[in-house]
């Protein structure tokens, strides 16, 4: 309705920070300047790998760092997120794909791994919203008395739970889907492209968007970052806090729970699979500050960059190690992360 | 008349002598009933259902256990940081041990140092990492310095599994044993042994002015800070004599159990397990993960035994409880006890 | 009729330590009360105590004869009471448009958002042309505005405003005083919360003064300004 824009654009906030921070133009330059590399020495397919990783880990981080930055609290769960995505994925997309053996069907084959996708994104809200009432809300009401420790430990309880819970039910086997839509993949020059990898993109890419204008011009959108911001402030303009709460830990989850389906064609659904994501998820997250979720979308990159080149030149088995040195000598150099905390409970130890 | 006198001197000097030994034993963190309730359980392994191998091998496990949530809660409870990488460090401690008491050509070292030597120069080991690592991590605020230690234990367990010639990495080694015997009786000793160390020890440094120091930190930094307390000095400390009795237990566990690999020893869920029963025990109390490892690990033996068909059954229940002692009842068992204690207490005297 | 906003005998305080005792006070439609008193008198207790932010412990609060001493922050907020805190509470981080419309955040009308949107401009016509800075970044005199504003966004029937002269230059503070009677001209209901007793009282209409949580005086602003007490404990007459 009205000319002026409520806000600066995406664009000009990273430029924003970034005249702020040297740190995080050193590393933008360095993630693409290695890009390049990987594009060169190790091939076209491995950037496009690279590409990929970085928008899911990207996906998945953003996740952790909303929950942290509006409720404070460190997730150790949402590595179980996507471990439930894969599972709903799996659970729905198996059966589409046995009606469609015996009765072909292009649009419905076509479609189906997107049902199945957003069966997994919804059930993923749910469960957030679950485990948010269920678990952080008495706890809330009882008190906010160590609260980050608190909720750290909690999740632990949940992830235990998940895991070993998907463990009793399901079983400890691998339950996969390699291909998604049986078409040829597409070939531009030495590269392969299949449609899988293009779309699990193409899903976190629509995904991380469409989240960040739901964060920046919707109302609801507002409140949430008015939330991280000064939960006072926010009980003053009259935002109910407790909806806000549970609203940010559904959207997340389902966030996690989408990646988790649309990798289902790399990480096979098993009771453990959220480990891995959810390690390079914090790692992503610790590396460009905790709770800064434009950072998270970048250091999601960054990460996936950081991977292959470990991948490259130290073989795979190094890829828990490698990162870990770099972490180190990151939070050493700068303490609060490459982008900058911003973290308003952050002063609770 | 000097009767008499004589008589309330006796009561006296018994009373004194009383108040000396409880007041002895408050020092080393014993109550009365305390002493009672160790030495049942250093002696049930004579009775008769408890004195067959495989329980045996619970009341090990159970020692072990127990030691591990004492060292835990020393730093989770007294300076409120989470040492995540908690099995990884004791992992430090088992392989250390293994490789140096080595004599199997299957690894490119045999020092064949004797493991009596060999668990000390392992505990030595995993403290100089906890005190890198601490260095590194404890100027930051406790989140971080939980979230960096997980990473920290994830590299060192990548580490273990990458480095096949010293450690056969995921295929794992046999370390030589602790003790030449194959009963379990001796090592519940050492095991027992160990965990009256490490809780006497530590003990010990948080009754001084230490163990104050800690407290203020972990109940509120800024305002331990403004007093004077150099919190990181403190917390480092803390964090390397826990690592310390983390790498003793992992040399016993390596030589003990006889095989080791990476994923047994520093997974994460290793940790959370003992978190879990630290914090079920209650945080803070020391005393109280110890005191619930023994029906904890014959409880998730009973059900590892009888309800096969539900595998891993036993840590939904980890995470069950721990979830509800977290959000309900933060003192934990140490804190139920403390209440029926002071009720029966208040009955008595009402009565 | 009932007054606007009636607090009636109210207890209330932080954990052990009782702030309030038996405060009772009224706001009628359409005036600018004040609620003067030194530093720690409990008048900030009882403006939080109103905005739902502390509980009372006896007592009872009614807004147009409905009890809200129950009622949760952002309900009280809902149905119309703006609180501007002393700490501002503003969301620093994002854009003074951004904060306004927040403010405006139970006004679910796109079109009566920006009538607000208008109307705080014109009142204080520096926020529009800092529209997209960011509220962390402006003087002190322009977020106390800005807080102001963006408790007016949801034309509240009552304004709730704790010290807004606390810390401001005073050039600063004459505009700031100057809004609130902008404002009151407007028929906004306002209880202030001020220790600049001569300079409320001359905007006021109707006055409380509070010592060591308890109401000691109230009555009209001109009779308090020549009340012997009030000129000799806060005026230094």
């Amino acid at each position: 309705m009205e000319a002026t824009r409520v806000q600066p654009s995406f664009l000009e906030r990273v430029m924003l920070n970034m005249r702020a921070r040297p740190a995080a133009w050193i590393v933008i330059a360095m993630t693409l300047g290695f890009l390049v590399i990987i594009g060169i020495f190790a091939g076209p397919s491995q950037l496009i790998n690279t590409i990929v990783t970085g928008g899911m880990w990207a996906l998945m981080a953003v996740g952790l760092a909303l929950v942290f930055g509006v409720m404070n609290i460190p997730h150790f769960a949402h590595g179980d997120s996507f471990m439930i995505g894969a599972y709903v994925a799996y659970f729905v997309f198996t059966p589409i794909q046995a009606y469609l053996r015996d009765n072909p069907n292009p649009f419905l084959s076509a479609v189906g791994p997107l049902i199945g996708w957003i069966a997994a994104a919804l059930v993923g809200f749910v469960a957030g919203a679950v485990m948010e009432k269920l678990v952080f809300y008495p706890l809330r009401m009882r008190t906010r008395r160590g609260w980050v420790m608190n909720t750290f430990l909690l999740t632990v309880g949940i992830s235990f739970v998940l895991v070993y819970g998907a463990n009793l039910i399901l079983g400890p086997n691998f339950r996969g889907v390699p291909n998604y839509w049986n078409v040829p993949p597409i070939v531009i020059g030495s590269v392969r492209l299949t449609m899988e990898r293009i779309a699990a993109f193409v899903v976190a890419i629509v995904a991380i968007v469409a989240f960040w204008i739901f964060l920046s011009n919707t109302r609801t959108g507002r409140a949430i970052r008015a939330v991280a911001q000064d939960e006072m402030g926010a009980e003053m303009v009259g935002i109910n806090l407790n909806f806000i709460y549970t609203l940010t830990f559904a959207l997340a989850t389902a966030m996690a729970a989408l990646a988790g389906a649309s990798l289902l064609f790399m990480f096979p659904a098993y009771p453990t699979v959220g480990l891995k994501p959810l390690y390079f998820a914090w790692y992503v997250v610790m590396l460009v500050g905790l709770g800064n979720v434009q950072g998270a979308i970048v250091g999601g990159f960054i990460v996936a960059v950081l991977q292959t080149l470990t991948q490259q030149f130290f073989g795979v088995s190094y890829e828990d190690v490698v990162p870990v040195v770099v972490m180190i000598l990151v939070l050493l150099l700068v303490p609060n992360g490459i982008f900058g905390s911003e973290v308003k409970g952050i002063q609770e130890q | 008349m000097s009767m008499e006198r004589t008589v309330t001197q006796a009561e006296r000097v018994s009373g004194g002598l009383w108040e000396g030994i409880k007041a002895v034993l408050a020092r080393i963190g014993f109550s009365p009933l305390g002493v009672v309730a160790f030495i049942i359980i250093a002696l049930l392994p004579l009775v008769p259902p408890f004195n067959q191998e495989h329980i045996m091998r619970w009341l090990v496990m159970g020692a072990f256990l127990g030691a591990q949530a004492v060292a835990f809660d020393f730093t989770a409870g007294y300076i409120n940081v989470v040492n995540f990488g908690f099995a990884a460090i004791l992992g430090v401690g088992a392989y250390t041990s293994a490789v140096l008491s080595n004599t199997l050509p299957i690894l490119i070292v045999q020092p064949g140092l004797p493991p009596w030597l060999t668990i000390w120069i392992g505990a030595l080991a995993a403290g100089l990492i906890g005190f890198l690592l601490g260095m590194l991590t404890l100027r930051l605020r406790g989140i971080f310095a939980a979230v960096m230690a997980w990473f920290v234990g994830i590299a060192l367990m990548g580490l273990a599994t990458n480095m096949p010639k010293l450690t056969r990495g995921s295929l794992g080694f046999a370390p030589p044993p602790l003790l030449n015997t194959t009963n379990n009786l001796p090592y519940y000793y050492v095991a027992l042994g160990m965990l009256l160390l490490t809780y006497i020890c530590l003990r010990l440094v948080t009754n001084s002015h230490m163990g104050l120091a800690f407290r203020a930190i972990g109940q509120n930094i800024d305002a331990a800070r403004a007093s004077g307390i150099n919190p990181t000095r403190y917390r480092v400390i803390n964090f390397t004599l826990s690592c310390v009795f983390a790498g003793l237990l992992g040399g016993f566990y390596a030589h003990y159990i006889g095989s080791l690999t990476p994923r047994t020893v520093m997974h994460t869920s290793k940790t959370v397990e003992v978190l879990a029963l630290a914090y079920i025990g209650g945080r803070g109390s020391m005393w109280g993960g110890a005191a619930v490892a023994f029906p904890f690990v014959f409880f998730i033996e009973y059900l590892r035994s009888n309800l096969s068909q539900l595998p891993g059954l036993h840590m939904v229940i980890y995470g069950v409880l721990l979830i509800i002692v977290m959000i309900f009842y933060p003192g934990g068992a140490a804190q139920l006890y403390s209440t029926i204690a002071r009720r029966i207490q208040r009955r008595a005297k009402g009565g | 009729m009932a007054a606007l906003l009636e607090v009636e005998h109210i207890n209330a305080g932080y954990g052990f330590l009782q702030v309030l005792w038996d405060v009772s006070l009224k706001v009628e439609k359409g005036e600018f009360v004040c609620l003067l008193g030194a530093n720690g008198a409990g008048k900030t207790t009882t403006l939080r105590t109103i905005a739902g932010f502390l509980k009372p412990t006896a007592g009872d609060i009614r807004f147009e004869g409905q009890s809200i001493a129950k009622t949760p922050a952002y309900q009280i907020s809902q149905m119309g009471i703006s609180f501007v805190s002393e700490s501002l509470n503003l969301f620093t981080n994002m854009s003074v448009r951004e904060n306004l419309l927040l403010g405006a955040y139970r006004v679910l009308d796109k079109k009566k958002q920006l009538q607000a949107l208008d109307f705080v401009y014109s009142l204080f016509p520096r926020l529009k042309e800092r529209e997209r800075q960011l509220a962390g970044t402006m003087s002190g005199g322009e977020r106390k505005m800005l807080a102001i504003a963006r408790g007016m966004m949801s034309m509240p029937k009552l304004l709730l405003v704790d010290e807004p002269s606390l810390g401001l230059a005073p050039q600063v503070v004459v505009t700031v005083f100057e809004a609130l009677q902008t404002l009151r001209k407007e028929g906004v209901t306002i209880l202030l919360v001020e220790q600049n007793v001569p300079s409320t009282l001359r905007i006021t209409d109707r006055g409380y003064v509070m010592e060591q949580g308890k109401i000691v005086l109230e009555g009209p602003s001109k009779e308090l300004m020549n009340n012997e007490h009030v000129r000799v404990a806060y005026m230094g007459i």
